[in-house]
């Protein structure tokens, strides 16, 4: 299977309001369970997302809101989404005061205290959550 | 649907006996007095509190006031919950009224999220009610309906209106005759330990819908097929 071309970066604790920041997935390290179905350790075969902590998150971006140069992301289960729209702002450099919407299936902002892991339960598809993000009201 | 009018009807007008009281650190120019209020069980505090806070602010100055936020037993109460599931989670088995501190000061960022206008909460409800539709029908039935349609929903709903929300919702409740019920069923279910919601969405198997693999899933933490 073809791995998505993307740089090992991990955010430093201190960017981050909290706890644990997203992390790129990297080709060059060894990620313990692979974003798709393909290659699974052996042994265990689990349904994605299943009793992984991370799962992950592709990022959309919509209108004339800037793009993020890295897209897939591996987030923590428990993040919120608030939590992720503070790290797009820092991302894309906005400032506090700009806004930033976060939308699922371009039809629905969730609650900023939502999981992205139970958002990914009910709308993931093929081992992924796709976000759609703007700094204007897209689907509102 | 029409059989359960009745029970539609009890579920709407559901209310909760409430007394607002002004937290005793807040500072007042004389004595504030409780407010006592019918808070309906269907709607959100920010949508039905205005009298609550006009109640309070006419015994404090200007300066004092900042965005109002009401908490339970040292429990801030957020606001996007509807308010009979905070009551259920919070105090259900205590007696009535419920009592509610009113705070005018701190307000606990961490735990509320800020409700900057009614327009904050008709955005809110209506991202539920597409979440909801996208799980029951592909979001197609909430997407053909017209702005106008959304803006009945809402009002129905803020003014306290049964048929003009239903006459909506019916259309979100439908499901095509030759199918047997929606795609997916949604549900949220709050857990008191930690009051966060977990949402699920139970698959129909074949013409009945059992929500057996829901309950499995909570227990086990694993996923039934």
């Amino acid at each position: 299977m073809a791995e998505e071309p993307e740089s090992g970066l991990q955010l430093p604790p201190s960017t981050v309001a909290d706890g644990d920041g997203p992390t790129e997935v990297s080709p060059g390290t060894v990620t313990p369970e692979p974003p798709s179905s393909a290659a699974v350790s052996p042994g265990t075969e689990e349904p994605a997302g299943d009793s992984k902590k991370k799962i992950d998150i592709l990022l959309k971006a919509v209108g004339d809101t800037p793009i993020m140069k890295t897209k897939k992301w591996a987030v923590e289960r428990t993040r919120t989404i608030q939590g992720l729209i503070d790290f797009i702002k820092k991302f894309l450099k906005l400032v506090a005061s700009e806004q930033l919407f976060i939308y699922v299936n371009q039809s629905f902002a969730p609650s900023p205290d939502q999981e992205v892991g139970t958002l990914y339960e009910c709308f993931g598809s093929d081992g992924k959550l796709v976000l759609h993000y703007c700094k204007s009201q897209a689907w509102g | 649907m029409t059989d359960d009018k009745d029970v539609l009807r009890d579920v709407w007008f559901g209310r909760i006996p409430t007394c607002f009281t002004l937290y005793q650190d807040e500072i007042t120019e004389r004595e504030a007095e409780p407010y006592y209020l019918l808070l309906p069980r269907v709607s959100y505090l920010t949508l039905v509190t205005d009298k609550v806070k006009k109640h309070f602010q006419k015994v404090m100055r200007q300066e004092d006031i900042s965005e109002m936020w009401f908490e339970y037993e040292g429990t801030p109460l957020k606001w996007h919950y509807p308010i009979g599931l905070l009551f259920d989670l919070l105090a259900s088995s205590s007696a009535l009224p419920w009592n509610i501190t009113v705070h005018f000061k701190s307000f606990p960022e961490k735990d509320l999220l800020h409700c900057p206008s009614k327009d904050a909460v008709e955005a809110h409800f209506m991202s539920c009610v597409k979440e909801a539709d996208a799980l029951k029908h592909k979001s197609q039935v909430i997407n053909e309906m017209q702005k106008k349609d959304h803006k009945q929903l809402w009002m129905g709903l803020q003014n306290d209106r049964f048929d003009q929300f239903w006459a909506i919702n019916r259309k979100l409740m439908e499901y095509p005759a030759e199918e047997n019920g929606f795609r997916y069923i949604p549900f949220k279910i709050y857990q008191t330990e930690t009051e966060k919601w977990r949402g699920e969405k139970i698959e129909r198997k074949g013409d009945t819908c059992s929500t057996a693999p829901l309950l499995v899933k909570l227990e086990t933490g694993q996923t039934v097929d």
